[in-house]
């Protein structure tokens, strides 16, 4: 062509080639061209220019710029669909330990998955299954005072000083509020216990609440027999559980209207039999009374943590109805109160998950856990379909010639890259199968770690929905490499010899066996601090002996002195037996703290004032004391250590009468210098320091160590029976405390605790996180084993010749382990560079829930590193081994 | 009858693709609007309308030889079916009915 000849703008042609569709770019460059010069040849260049510019753009348009679908015949026959199933399942028949190997390995992470999914939807049917569940809400109260915020559960009755709630009345005040309802339980800390019933012969010892009386009309638990609506409306009714009517009077109709002897000084009458409380109530209770009976003080302690749990009207606004609260609230309020006590909503439902309270507000929980399992499930999943992805590309070696052939024949990328997700999607299928059948042999042992009763709910449908979405997921994400990359090859460079991978698609494959082994070690990492941690809290001396301990609640007789006297001297000298007193907590969980905002005058002598005042104290100095009255015996019996002074003892008689021991905490709060002797008042009782007591464990170890003060009551109707049990004589001290318990308390069953045990108890949540993410971490280093595998047998394989070659020139079999091993000892260690800090943060954060806490030492993240790296190299050996000892004539003679 | 709806300038260059007879491509029919109808017309609305009336099957294609003046290219040829004639002919005869019923004053 004459270069000299006109030609349109190059910009505009180049624009055009870039979006027009191919098979149209003919004919429309064509007619362009051909204008052009027609224009040229009639007007002008410019004008020919101009108009070819404003034509390119004014193609752009989707006819111009659509592309033709590449396979004319999308739409897949039949015949196409079973040629590739059979094609699917011959591969899986060929190559038996990749097959085996990838299905493997999804269906680990997929059980995981599914144990998790299962176990997050029972934590989030907690509490979900009343009627008007979205209606329920439950208060809270903010407190502000010193510029601290502290929200709970607890809205007391008393404001102003005075015994009123001013929520009873609140229906009225505020249409808006349907219905309100109190709840407090019998049996919780620091006084609450299991009470006691009596019909006849029959002793019953059961944990149950107290409440209003719209409680059945609030929330949607089964009535068996008796009227809901009033059932709690008397005082003298009793709702009892299926469960209590079996057992008391053989069946629930059998029970209406009998009388039960409550803690033998009370006659209640049955008015409703409801169904045993459901698994997903977090209100747990056998028996519900009157909560009229429990603010007249009949019955014997409940918790101080009153739940009030309101119903809306259907139209009402949960925003709206707060403000209304609080402004009834505040007509209550002494103005002049050093803090401000504010009214939130929080759902019903969230009670169970979101318990724990920030900056006044409910935040945290449970459901932090189903936070972090949540990704654990997607991490471990990742884990599973990585593993998929570089074994099924490590295989495209082989699978590369059919590739090529089926290009060669006609076949298009599509067609190619929807038989690859097609097969990835059959084996998750498989897997899933597999899956569901672990989940079904290994729920029992799940839900006995986890204390549920999860069951494999067949015929919930949005679930199969999951597990189906789950199942497409896993084989779309898992296929979705090699499908991309396999169908991209090109036939010629394929067909005509050895298939050579790009840098980028060889670093792309590390980068993921990299992620992989990255959150192995993070998931072993945390695996480490949580169970150090565990076992942190189960070893550490908690500054007492808790072995060989026994308690009995004082209860019944036991709460007269000549009962509690007889029981004690009875007790003292019986085989096994080694000591017995009293003390009017829990000492491992210390609940009641004296109120931290009254203060009176500090040299009062007002007996009634029972704020806990010290020789030298400021005003409006609280330190939040958690007193104790003990019997005198109690130092010895825990084995508490005394620093300065001397602890309680029965030769000095004033001891009964005014001595006070304090810990550590305590003398460090008072800012008292020389303590000893100088006095301190509590519970309406003036009196001396006689001791300091090394600081023990009064608490979890989620909680510091706080003040406390303990003073010698030999006598209370209320509190716990300790009986020391000498070593290894468990079983003759509890046969002789029952055969005495029984002829000093007959109405009352003999219930007796180990103190260790129940001090294992309050770790419950965190035994089974720790054995969850043992298991977890044991998982993802597993799959990711295999995938390293599939790198290592991938990379071996590549090198055959270079290895064969090698050794005829004089390698030694260390040298070529060394080559092979190296790449993957640097992936891993980059993993580890990743993983640590991760998990250190995550790990700091955790253990910022406990008071007493376990360092994040430095070897615990070597030991993981070095862990991961003995379990990546003994992977890799595996296959070194074989490509260092194989015979090199055998790799080279093919040529 | 079911009648496809035809636009006024699809009408046209239909009418246009009959009347070059087997030789209609986007360039000459550009040029015959301009020349019959002395409207201004680009490529790009020729190219859109001509894709149209191929999907609704009323003309054909075909590429021919290659052509020295494109640089080498080919061209889009387009043809009239049967359907397309049809149309005309019904719009056609709709019309003249139309016409029919007006007063002959106008």
């Amino acid at each position: 062509m004459n270069t000299n000849k006109p030609a349109p703008p190059r910009w505009a042609n180049r624009l055009l080639h870039w979006y027009c569709a191919p098979h149209l770019l003919e004919e429309i460059e064509g007619d362009l061209q051909e204008e052009f010069h027609y224009q040229v040849k009639h007007y002008s260049i410019t004008k020919a220019r101009l108009d070819y510019i404003r034509s390119v753009i004014g193609f752009i348009k989707p006819f111009a710029i659509q592309r033709k679908s590449s396979s004319p015949n999308t739409t897949l026959s039949m015949n196409m669909l079973i040629h590739f199933l059979i094609v699917a399942f011959r591969n899986l028949k060929r190559h038996k330990s990749f097959s085996f190997i990838n299905i493997a390995g999804l269906s680990l992470g997929m059980t995981c998955c599914i144990f998790i999914i299962l176990w997050i939807r029972d934590e989030r049917s907690m509490d979900n299954f009343h009627k008007d569940g979205d209606r329920l809400y439950n208060f809270y109260q903010v407190i502000r005072a010193n510029g601290e915020v502290n929200g709970s559960y607890t809205t007391p009755v008393r404001y102003d000083k005075k015994y009123y709630t001013p929520f009873d009345s609140i229906t009225k005040v505020i249409p808006d509020i349907k219905a309100i309802n109190f709840y407090a339980t019998g049996y919780e800390k620091p006084w609450g216990r299991p009470e006691n019933f009596q019909v006849g012969d029959k002793l019953y010892k059961s944990e149950g609440s107290r409440t209003s009386s719209d409680f059945f009309n609030l929330f949607n638990y089964e009535v068996l027999a008796g009227d809901p609506h009033t059932a709690l409306s008397d005082i003298s009714s009793i709702a009892i559980s299926r469960k209590m009517a079996e057992f008391l009077f053989d069946s629930p109709e059998n029970a209406m209207g009998k009388t039960i002897r409550y803690e033998n000084k009370l006659d209640l009458v049955v008015t409703a039999v409801f169904e045993n409380i459901p698994v997903h109530s977090s209100l747990k209770f056998d028996f519900l009374l009157n909560w009229q009976l429990q603010m007249n003080g009949k019955l014997e302690w409940s918790s101080s943590n009153v739940l009030t749990t309101i119903k809306l009207s259907e139209t009402a606004k949960a925003d709206e109805v707060t403000v209304a609260v609080n402004r009834l609230l505040q007509t209550y309020i002494d103005k002049n109160a050093p803090f401000q006590t504010e009214i939130g909503l929080q759902p019903f439902r969230d009670l169970y998950l979101i318990s724990n309270f920030a900056d006044g507000k409910p935040s945290g929980g449970r459901i932090e856990y189903i936070n972090i399992f949540s990704g654990v499930a997607v991490f471990i999943l990742i884990i599973a379909c990585i593993n998929f992805m570089n074994l099924s590309t490590a295989r495209s070696v082989k699978r590369a010639k059919e590739v090529g052939v089926r290009k060669v024949v006609g076949s298009s990328r599509s067609s190619l890259i929807a038989q690859f997700f097609g097969e990835s999607v059959v084996l998750s299928f498989l897997a899933l199968l597999l899956s569901l059948a672990w989940v079904a042999l290994f729920l029992t042992p799940f839900n006995e770690l986890t204390g549920k009763q999860i069951t494999l709910p067949l015929t919930d449908l949005t679930l199969w929905l999951t597990f189906i979405a789950l199942m497409l997921m896993t084989g779309i994400v898992a296929g979705s490499y090699p499908a991309l990359f396999l169908s991209s090859l090109k036939p010629a460079g394929i067909l005509k010899g050895v298939l050579r991978f790009t840098p980028g698609a060889l670093w792309f494959r590390k980068g993921l066996a990299g992620f992989q082994f990255a959150i192995s070690i993070t998931l072993l990492i945390v695996t480490i601090v949580m169970s150090r941690q565990t076992s942190y809290v189960q070893h550490t001396s908690l500054g007492y002996d808790r072995e060989n301990l026994i308690y009995v609640p004082i209860e019944g007789e036991l709460s007269n002195p000549q009962g509690y006297a007889s029981l004690k001297q009875q007790l003292t000298g019986q085989p096994g037996i080694a000591m017995v007193d009293r003390c009017s907590e829990v000492p491992f969980a210390m609940n009641f703290v004296v109120d931290i905002n009254t203060d009176g005058d500090i040299n009062t002598n007002d007996i009634n004032d029972s704020a806990i005042k010290w020789e030298g104290k400021e005003k409006n100095t609280a330190t939040g004391f958690m007193p104790m009255s003990v019997g005198i015996d109690f130092i010895k019996l825990m084995d508490l250590k005394v620093i300065e002074g001397r602890g309680f003892s029965k030769e000095i008689s004033t001891d009964t009468a005014d001595a006070f021991l304090v810990n550590e905490t305590a003398v460090k709060q008072m800012g008292m210098k020389d303590p000893i002797g100088k006095w301190i008042s509590a519970w309406k009782k003036k009196g001396r320091i006689i001791g300091i007591l090394k600081d023990y464990h009064i608490h979890s170890f989620h909680d510091a160590i706080k003040p406390l003060i303990i003073d010698v009551k030999e006598f209370e109707y209320w509190g716990m029976v300790l009986v020391r049990t000498e070593p290894g004589k468990t079983k003759e001290a509890l046969a002789s405390m029952e055969k005495v318990y029984k002829s000093v308390n007959p109405k009352f069953p003999f219930a007796y605790k180990f103190l260790d045990q129940e001090y294992e108890k309050m770790y419950r949540n965190e035994q089974v996180i720790t054995k969850l993410s043992n298991a977890f971490a044991i998982l993802a280093i597993g799959i990711s084993c295999l995938g390293l595998l599939g790198l290592v047998m991938f990379s071996a394989e590549q090198r055959t010749k270079e290895f064969g070659i090698r050794k005829v020139l004089g390698a030694s079999i260390v040298n070529i382990m060394g080559l092979l091993s190296k790449e993957f000892m640097i992936l891993v260690a980059v993993s580890f560079c990743i993983a640590a800090p991760a998990a250190g943060y995550f790990m700091n954060q955790w253990l910022q829930g406990f008071a007493f806490k376990i360092p994040l030492s430095w070897w615990i993240f070597a030991s993981a590193g070095a862990g991961a790296t003995l379990i990546a190299l003994l992977t890799i050996c595996y296959q070194a081994i074989q490509s260092a000892i194989a015979n090199p004539v055998k790799s080279l003679k093919a040529e | 009858m079911k009648r496809v709806y035809l636009g006024e300038f699809e009408e046209i260059v239909l009418l246009l693709v009959a009347s070059l007879k087997g030789e209609a491509y986007g360039v000459n029919i550009t040029h015959e609007i301009m020349e019959q109808t002395e409207r201004e017309v680009r490529l790009n609305q020729v190219h859109a309308s001509l894709q149209r009336l191929e999907e609704k099957g009323m003309i054909t294609s075909r590429m021919s030889e290659p052509v020295a003046e494109r640089g080498g290219r080919r061209k889009r040829l387009f043809k009239i079916t049967a359907y397309g004639k049809q149309t005309l002919n019904d719009i056609k005869t709709v019309r003249t009915h139309l016409w029919s019923l007006l007063p002959s004053s106008i």
